[in-house]
Formats: C-alpha cells, sequence, structure tokens
C-alpha cells in the first residue's frame, strides 16, 4: 500500500460517492419536508436515460444534466400529487415510482435505439481543473481536478447546511416535516412547501442520475443506477438528517466500496464476496455505533390532512 | 327469497357460458392445428437487457438468426429479476411457445424447475452444464476453455509490461474457466505474466467496470478481457480514457465481433450462439429435441476468432495468434 495507491483510491471515492451526494440530498430535502421517498432509484434511472439522451444528440452534457433533472421531477410529481393532494403512502408510492420510472426509461431507450448489438456512446463532461489549487500535491487531484458537477454539489452541501441552519426560510422549511399543524397556524402553507420539497427531490435525484450517464459512464443500460438510490436513502438516515452528516456518509460509503475493488485486484486468496460486503457491512457498524440519538423530522413520512382534528 | 333465486339462475347462466365458451375455443384450436401448418415460436428471457451492446445483444441477435432461418416467431422479455425467472417461463409455457431459449448457467435452476411442470415445451440452455438435459432440456456449451485460451493467447503476444486483467461479471462456472484458461494459455506463450482478476458482482453497473479496470490499469495491466455484458462496455471506457490519443491497452472482446465499438479493441473471441441455438430448433421440430449437449467449439466453427484491428496488432502477430490458434484447435497448442 503505497501513496499512489491511496490516492488512486481516494480519488475513486470522491467518484463514486459523487451521485450518491445528489440524490441523498434529494432525500434530504423531501424528508426535512416530511416526505419518505424511496422512488430514488426510479427518479435516477429515468434521469440517468433522459440526461444520456440528450446529451448523445446535442453533444452537450450540460444540457443533457439539466433535462435529466427535469426528467426527474417530472416522474416525481407523480409522488407528490399522490402524497400530498391525495395523502397516500408514501412508501407505496415510492416503490410504484421504481417500478415505473425504470421501466418507462428502458421502453424509451428500446423505442430510440431498438435492438442493436451497436453501443449508443454520448460526448462525458470534460474536468474543469482549477488553476493553481489543482498542482498541490496529493489534495490537488483529488479535490481541483474534477467535473464542474463535482464542485457543484460540495457547493451545494454548503448552501443546503447554511440554509436549513441559519436562514428563516429553511427554518420554516424544517418546521413542516417536524409539525404540519405548527407551521400552518403561523401561516406557513404547508402544501406548497411539500410540492417544492418534491420538485427539489426530482430535480436533485435526477441529475444525480444523469451525472452517472454524462459524467462518469459514457452508455446508458439498463439497471446502471444499480441500487445507489437505497444506499442514498441509507446515507440520510446515517448522517442524521443534516447535510454534512450526509457528506460524510456518502464519501465513507464511496470510500469503502473504492476499496473494495481495489482489493479485489491483486488478491485472488479470498473470496471475492467477502470484499463486496465491505460497504454494507460498514453502513451497518456505523448506524450501529451512531445510535439513533437523534431522530429525524417528526412528522416524517406522514400524510398531512389540513382540516384534519 | 325470490331475489336470491334469481341471483343464483344469473350464475349458473354465466357459468354455462363460461363453459360453452371454453369448449368453442378448444374446438376451434383443433381445428386450426389440422389445417395450417404449425409456426414454431420461441421466446428467450434475458436479465440483462437485450440492448447491451455486449452478451444479451450477441444472444438476442443469435435467436433472432437462427428463428430466421428456420422461420419462426420470436419473442424476448430481458431485464428481469433472478425472482422473475420463472414465472416469466411459466408465462410463455402458458401462451403455446414450442421452446424457450435461456442464454445463461444461472437461469438452470429455473428452467429445471419450469421444464418438469411442461414436457411439452422445449428448454434451451446456452452455457448450461453437461448433466442438465432431460428429455425437454438441451444446454449448448461453448468451449469455454477454448474461449479463454483464445484470449490468452492473444494477451501472452501482446502484454508488454506482462500483467493482464480479467473482470467477470458472477462467479459462475464458465467465467470462472474462462478466467483460468486465460491466465494459463499467455502463460504458455509468455511464462513471466500474471492475471489480475476481479468480479463486478453485477451484469449491469457499468460504473464498476470503469473503476475495476482503473485499478488494474494501475497495477499495470495492458490487455484485458472481460465476461459481464455492460460492466465490460465501463472497463473498455476506462482503458479508452487511460489511453487518450495513443493506444497502449488493448481489450479483447466477446462474445459477438466488437472491434470499431471502441478503439481500444484489438480482436474479439466470437461465440455463434445462432449456429448452436440452429442445432435445438432443428430437434424440436424433428422431434427429437431433448438428452443432449450442443457444444460450441472451434472444430464445429461455433467458437472463432474474430476481426483483428491492423492498427493495434501487425500482421507478424495475427499470424502467430491465428497458428497459436490453429494449434488449440488441433490439441496441440502447450504441449
Amino acid at each position: 500500500m503505497n501513496w499512489s495507491m491511496i490516492s488512486e483510491i481516494l480519488i475513486s471515492a470522491v467518484r463514486m460517492a459523487t451521485p450518491l451526494l445528489f440524490v441523498a440530498l434529494a432525500e434530504l430535502f423531501s424528508e426535512r419536508a416530511g416526505l419518505v421517498n424511496i422512488g430514488l432509484d426510479g427518479l435516477m434511472s429515468f434521469g440517468a436515460l433522459v440526461g444520456f439522451l440528450v446529451c448523445y444528440w446535442t453533444g452537450n452534457p450540460f444540457l443533457g444534466v439539466l433535462c435529466g433533472a427535469l426528467g426527474g421531477v417530472l416522474v416525481n410529481m407523480i409522488y407528490a400529487f399522490c402524497t400530498v393532494t391525495l395523502g397516500a403512502q408514501q412508501i407505496v408510492y415510492g416503490m410504484a415510482i421504481n417500478i415505473f420510472a425504470p421501466a418507462l426509461a428502458s421502453f424509451i431507450y428500446r423505442v430510440v435505439f431498438g435492438v442493436s448489438s451497436t453501443l449508443a456512446q454520448a460526448t462525458l463532461m470534460k474536468t474543469v481543473a482549477i488553476p493553481v489549487l489543482k498542482d498541490i500535491p496529493f489534495i490537488g487531484k483529488l479535490l481541483f481536478d474534477q467535473t464542474p458537477m463535482v464542485y457543484g454539489v460540495y457547493l451545494l452541501v454548503i448552501v443546503t447546511a447554511i440554509y436549513f441552519n441559519r436562514t428563516k426560510s429553511g427554518l420554516n422549511y424544517k418546521a413542516v416535516g417536524e409539525y404540519p399543524k405548527a407551521a400552518e397556524t403561523m401561516g406557513i402553507n404547508v402544501v406548497l412547501h411539500k410540492y417544492i420539497a418534491c420538485m427539489i427531490c426530482g430535480f436533485l435525484a435526477g441529475m444525480g442520475g444523469a451525472y452517472l450517464t454524462t459524467c462518469y459512464v459514457n452508455t446508458y443500460s439498463d439497471g446502471i443506477v444499480a441500487g445507489r438510490g437505497f444506499i442514498a436513502l441509507a446515507a440520510v438516515i446515517f448522517g442524521r438528517w443534516s447535510s454534512s452528516g450526509v457528506l460524510i456518509a456518502c464519501l465513507l460509503f464511496g470510500f469503502f466500496d473504492a476499496l473494495q475493488l481495489r482489493l479485489q485486484v491483486g488478491t485472488d486468496l479470498i473470496p471475492y464476496q467477502l470484499f463486496q460486503m465491505i460497504p454494507y457491512v460498514m453502513t451497518l457498524v456505523a448506524l450501529t455505533i451512531f445510535g439513533s440519538r437523534i431522530s429525524g423530522p417528526k412528522s416524517n413520512g406522514k400524510p398531512y390532512f389540513r382540516e384534519e382534528r | 327469497m325470490k331475489h336470491v333465486f334469481a341471483k343464483k339462475a344469473l350464475a349458473l347462466l354465466l357459468v354455462l357460458c363460461l363453459a360453452f365458451g371454453v369448449l368453442t375455443a378448444c374446438g376451434a384450436k383443433e381445428e386450426e392445428t389440422a389445417t395450417a401448418e404449425k409456426t414454431y415460436k420461441i421466446a428467450m428471457i434475458c436479465d440483462s437487457s437485450i440492448s447491451d451492446g455486449g452478451w444479451g445483444a450477441a444472444c438476442y441477435n443469435g435467436m433472432i438468426g437462427a428463428a430466421e432461418v428456420l422461420g419462426w416467431e420470436t419473442a424476448y422479455t430481458d431485464s428481469i429479476d433472478q425472482s422473475a425467472y420463472a414465472d416469466t417461463m411459466i408465462s410463455y409455457c402458458d401462451l403455446g411457445y414450442d421452446m424457450i431459449f435461456a442464454p445463461g448457467n444461472q437461469y438452470s435452476d429455473a428452467v429445471v424447475q419450469v421444464a418438469a411442470d411442461y414436457p411439452d415445451v422445449a428448454f434451451a440452455v446456452l452455457n448450461g452444464s453437461t448433466d442438465l438435459p432431460t428429455d425437454n432440456i438441451m444446454s449448448m456449451l461453448p468451449n469455454a476453455d477454448q474461449i479463454g485460451s483464445i484470449a490468452g493467447i492473444i494477451a501472452g503476444l501482446m502484454s508488454e509490461s506482462n500483467v493482464i486483467g480479467f473482470i467477470g461479471g458472477m462467479e459462475l462456472d464458465t467465467t470462472k474457466s474462462k478466467l483460468a484458461h486465460f491466465e494459463s494459455a499467455a502463460q504458455v506463450i509468455n511464462p513471466d505474466i500474471t492475471a489480475v482478476s476481479a468480479y463486478a458482482g453485477s451484469f449491469s453497473d457499468t460504473a464498476k467496470g470503469m473503476e475495476l479496470a482503473a485499478s488494474m490499469i494501475n497495477e499495470g495491466a495492458d490487455v484485458f478481457f472481460g465476461d459481464a455484458s455492460a460492466v465490460d462496455s465501463g472497463a473498455r471506457q476506462a482503458i479508452d480514457q487511460a489511453n487518450g490519443d495513443t493506444v497502449t491497452i488493448i481489450d479483447i472482446g466477446q462474445p459477438s465481433d466488437l472491434l470499431g465499438q471502441n478503439p481500444c479493441v484489438a480482436c474479439s473471441v466470437v461465440t455463434d450462439n445462432a449456429g448452436m441455438l440452429q442445432i435445438c430448433l432443428e430437434a424440436c421440430e424433428a422431434g427429437t429435441f431433448g438428452n443432449e449437449v450442443v457444444y460450441g467449439s472451434l472444430e464445429n466453427g461455433c467458437v472463432y476468432l474474430g476481426s483483428f484491428n491492423d492498427d493495434l496488432i501487425d500482421a507478424d502477430t495475427q499470424a502467430m495468434i491465428v497458428e497459436y490458434v490453429q494449434q488449440l484447435q488441433d490439441g496441440t497448442f502447450g504441449n
């Protein structure tokens, strides 16, 4: 284990953590408004497809990411209408999104490209190195030689932290997830906040999906999301519903995933399944150690009926 | 009381209608088969996508190819989870399909289960084991040892760093033997070669393929071979990125001829699924289906060396590869 290997693992960890971080922040915004959305995997799949298609047709990854994000919003509006307006079970509709959206994505891909053994490949977003800073040994390449999306998501972590803890609007937003009735009596429009939360959630989750196909790999295939939505869901709980916690959770998971892939290469004595367990085992261990001293938003997962007593 | 009677009468009427309908439907079907010539139907199930540009696509095209020759109708269901293998096959059996094509070892258990309940439906399993066939199951077994060896021969002649990389999807028997022969064949040609290998644990997580290939490149690997569908596409992308403008790290494609898909593809090891499947279809038409393993190998032309990338492999090396592959076919390779 030498320096170049450690730096390689860390760079790989950042790469693998970025899509998780987008989606975990999406879930954070949703749950802070009292909406548990387990449909992240579905939103990501749809975002990944839309992002890929737009990028493939226009050759512009930025437009791809934007359209992927809007695609996520569109799909999440189904969830928003059913859970907020109709007051339906959030878990059930989240699951419905998980079944519906990937199937829709796969259908559209099939319609566009048909069945051929030639692989459609799109352009990838270029990395933008920050001058001077990128030359710092070790951390230079790690932190300052990434795609604009990576810088954006870390900026978003900071903005989210400030918004939720330092602004009046952020506190209002959190009140909706804690005690919507009290919030309503204080003049906060609960239903509007919940819809906005769903838009932000769809936007960021779609963006996380589009990141996979415009910044990470240059192809789309069914199952490309590979359960990342559920990992992000765990990251929000692990991160105690705070953006800094979510950041740490995603980086940890990315790190252990990168580590397990690296350990597999060049070791053939130990069964590879043992390495593949590492990220999941570490998540379990971390959850056990940190316990659940601080629980999430109080009215998380409960439908809100304005007229109900 | 009168009301109840009316309800019962209505129910009875409905039952009669239904029974009549079923009986006439049966009659109609028998008539149809007696007059018109039977059109055979084959359905394929697949856990990856048939447009994945790799394994799924090659198998689907194999089915289409074989079905076209013999005039069969085709259908498919792809991207299904393990939990849905059996249910999907049962649906096709109930729809009256004559053959189910399961393109992989991972479907074996589900096939055995369903085949026992539908003795009149034929099941063809690609990469099925030799003890799998029964009265209505046939295995198609491309020679994984030869596939691995061919890739190993290319790697042995092409590697300059003496490190070669292999990425598997899941630890299937066929994948394990491809890896073992990939390494051993390369070592026959160049004893200093070592192989690094890893499994993605998935056939669809393209990003994992990228990360694995990047790690292996860091270990010095300069020739790659894989057995993991869409994960392989990710690996090829990582190789292309590491190469930049000049190709120094190469990839060997399979199971179809992938030349031209990525700049790093130097050659492919091609499996002719259509050829093997056609043997199964013919057996089904002739009524001799079952209890048989159809082997695909260099000898019967179902496994062969794909086209060379002339920019990456020079003519002398190409000739040597062809020579070694001929030795492999003759059974004299490595003696």
